[in-house]
């Protein structure tokens, strides 16, 4: 079954940014599943889903050991641009951070690298966009706004459960 | 609130939440054991959503009968539950369990939206916050048939013969009591009988466009909710064992 | 560039904690121990819906249904992160899943141990997410990129699962005669198996250092389970449970010393001898056959309405 790359936005002022992959078989399906999979709790204002195979991706060692070669070939097209820029313990991979438009994957990227040139790209992938299928805004609330009543599985809920007043200093918390 | 209407909508509002109920256990069963890695978590999702709003339906009952949700969920048995009885049957094979779902979603759908302008301000209020779950669910299960009615002859064959066997116990969704006149005629809960014109208008075209053919010469089920088949004993079995075990504490 | 040579910079990268990503240069011995690290521990997640997951249509309580219900499809999500993070490494989900069912991969032992009461769901959540926590807060600094993500991912929900169980835990401690009796026979079941869950002693774990030094573990199993007992040995015994194990104490270091472990019974449950390996691989069998009918109407429908391999 085929794989899609699945982009979460938190909320307005946050990009979209890859959150892991589905399994589906077309574009509707994959969007329910990336609901179903990465909207558990809160919180989501829109998801985005692209197959796997439509990315067109290079790291920055990569980038280093075979430098891009960038050709006319193909139609010339929108492509939407995401990077990593750090290495921080994250929950999440690349953010979205703008567009560019050209003929093919590796120009796209060759391009994206220019036109973005604020940080230095650890990993880079360019997705044409119309290879994206975004979910429907009339429906957002229906589908993201219900999972912030699920607050029982929220560990915040459960308060600092024990028998023993002092010992332990949250030792197992790693929300982010 | 004089009594007869008191009554006439406990009952109702204790239908619903059976509903939700019993259909949330069914759909939990497969949790870990569905077709795929992303259904676990979808009918995981449905489950608790269907159990979340019981709940909230169950209060609404409280404050009517004054016993707690845990009691009416754990205490009661099979032939005091008021749900009908296609959300009682086994989970069935991954068609049953789909088709089962969008034919009810269908219906919540129109029942939900009629309810939000329910004279009892109380059960309006809770609605609105279930809504988006359903507009929800009924995308969900509709994508669903969709898929296994085109798919391949298996998958239609197999939604087929689920919707031989359900389409009969459908009719036991618009049944009417005498009291709902009551309830009716108070704005309190929407007649029944007059949502299935529009739940027909919603299901059969999908139906058709997805390669089903509603059975035609069926027997319509026009038992009143609270008749029930064995499995909803079975079901009960599993449910209550562990708070029956132990009436005594605190779960 | 030499493999040496090659070798030599990939672990200046990882002493300079840089996050290896898809695409990148690694050592092949780096890549397969990865791809075992991580679908084990994703088979793990998903098998380990199942000694739970038993007990949904028997939750005694509305609240308690619900939270079991999220509980177990966190870990369905827990494995599908995971094998997404595998996936990364150049496997697909579906030939390591079938390693799994053909019983050729491993999955933690703990799994293959059976729930036998309400109050297992309890101290399941406790102990044995309580021990899997320490290992996965532990892989969230791995080196791998898409590994520690989902481990960052995984552990935000753990912390759930953890305190659910531990409220049930020292409710049913403070309960009922019935609760009470309950829940220290899961904990004398449950005890030995989460302590053994977190590997070979240090002296036994052959794996251990070469995961170290490539910044894949950054600490052992001893140092783990130490840390372990430190966190729970305390509070249960403050419970009133008692915990089976009457060689258990502290010395005035603060160090816990436990008896000894029977790595015999660990090693036979590992290999797959454990009392509920077969039931629980069988499970998810029939979950895989009864569910191939679905996948391929799913993949009839894609290919009639975009033709074939439209997103491939
Ligand atoms: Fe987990
Ligand atoms: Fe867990």
């Amino acid at each position: 079954m085929a794989r899609w790359e699945v982009f979460k936005k938190d909320n307005a002022r946050k990009p979209y940014q890859a959150v892991g992959s589905v399994h589906a078989v077309d574009p509707e399906h994959a969007l329910h599943n990336a609901k179903n999979v990465f909207v558990r709790r809160p919180a989501a204002v829109s998801l985005w889903v692209a197959p796997a195979a439509a990315i067109f991706s290079r790291s920055a060692e990569e980038l280093e050991n075979q430098p891009l070669d960038p050709t006319a070939n193909g139609h010339e097209q929108r492509y939407l641009v995401f990077r990593k820029a750090s290495n921080r313990r994250s929950m999440t991979f690349m953010d979205h951070i703008g567009e560019t438009s050209a003929p093919n994957g590796e120009s796209a990227l060759a391009q994206a690298i220019d036109q973005f040139d604020d940080k230095p790209g650890l990993a880079w992938w360019v997705i044409p966009a119309e290879a994206i299928t975004a979910s429907e805004e009339d429906v957002a609330e229906a589908w993201f706004a219900p999972a912030a009543t699920k607050t029982y599985k929220q560990q915040s809920q459960y308060g600092f459960v024990s028998k023993l007043r002092e010992g332990r200093k949250g030792a197992v918390t790693s929300d982010e | 609130m004089n009594n007869a209407l008191k009554n006439a909508l406990l009952n109702r509002l204790i239908g619903m939440a059976d509903d939700e109920l019993i259909l949330s256990h069914r759909n939990a069963e497969w949790t870990g054991h569905a077709p795929l890695l992303e259904e676990d978590i979808a009918l995981a999702n449905l489950a608790q959503d269907e159990l979340g709003h019981a709940t909230v339906l169950l209060g609404l009952v409280e404050e009517l009968n004054g016993k707690t949700p845990d009691q009416m969920a754990y205490f009661r048995d099979a032939a005091e539950f008021r749900n009908v009885q296609f959300l009682e049957l086994p989970k069935g094979d991954w068609a049953f369990t789909m088709l089962r779902q969008y034919l009810f979603d269908a219906y919540e759908t129109i029942l939900y939206n009629r309810l939000l302008t329910s004279s009892y301000q109380p059960l309006a209020d809770v609605v609105a916050k279930f809504r988006g779950e359903e507009i929800y669910h009924l995308r969900h299960s509709h994508m669903w048939v969709e898929r296994l009615g085109l798919g391949t002859d298996e998958s239609l064959g197999r939604l087929q013969a689920a919707l031989d066997q359900m389409w009969p116990l459908t009719a036991q969704l618009f049944q009417v009591s005498e009291a709902d006149n009551l309830l009716s005629e108070e704005g309190v809960f929407p007649l029944a009988a007059d949502m299935a014109d529009e739940w027909q208008e919603i299901v059969l075209p999908h139906l058709a466009n997805c390669s089903l053919h509603v059975p035609t010469h069926a027997t319509m089920l026009l038992a009143g909710r609270e008749t029930h088949t064995h499995f909803l004993n079975d079901l009960l079995t599993d449910m209550q064992q562990v708070a029956r075990w132990d009436p005594s504490a605190e779960w | 560039m030499t493999e040496e040579q090659k070798t030599a910079e990939f672990e200046e990268r990882i002493g300079r904690d840089e996050k290896i990503e898809p695409g990148d240069w690694m050592p092949e011995k780096y890549r397969k121990q990865l791809i075992r690290m991580i679908s084990q521990h994703a088979h793990s997640e998903v098998i380990g819906m199942l000694p739970e997951g038993k007990w949904i249509p028997h939750a005694p309580s509305l609240r308690r249904k619900m939270i079991l219900i999220a509980k177990v499809q966190d870990e369905a999500g827990h494995g599908q992160y995971l094998y997404h993070a595998a996936e990364t490494l150049g496997v697909t989900r579906e030939e390591l899943y079938q390693a799994f069912l053909d019983g050729r991969a491993k999955y933690s032992s703990i799994f293959n141990y059976p729930s036998l009461s309400w109050a297992d769901v309890g101290m399941i959540g406790w102990l044995v997410d309580g021990a899997a926590i320490k290992n996965q807060t532990m892989l969230a600094q791995c080196s791998y990129g898409p590994y520690s993500r989902a481990m960052v991912r995984i552990c935000a929900e753990e912390t759930f699962h953890h305190k659910q169980g531990k409220e049930m835990v020292l409710k049913y401690a403070a309960g009922t005669a019935k609760q009470r009796d309950m829940v220290q026979d899961a904990l004398n079941r449950y005890w030995w198996p989460s302590l053994m869950m977190l590997g070979p002693h240090d002296s036994e774990s052959t794996n251990t250092p070469q995961l170290v030094k490539w910044g894949v573990k950054t600490k052992t199993n001893d140092e783990v389970r130490q840390e372990f007992i430190a966190e729970t040995a305390p509070e249960l015994i403050a419970s009133g449970l008692t915990i089976p194990d009457p060689d258990l104490h502290q010395d005035e270091d603060g160090v816990w010393h436990h008896g000894p472990i029977d790595w015999d019974e660990f090693w036979n449950v590992v290999k797959g001898n454990g009392p509920c390996n077969a039931e629980r691989l069988g499970m998810r069998q029939d979950a895989h056959d009864n569910g191939q009918w679905v996948r391929d109407a799913l993949e009839a429908y894609s290919e009639k309405k975009y033709g074939a391999a439209a997103f491939a």
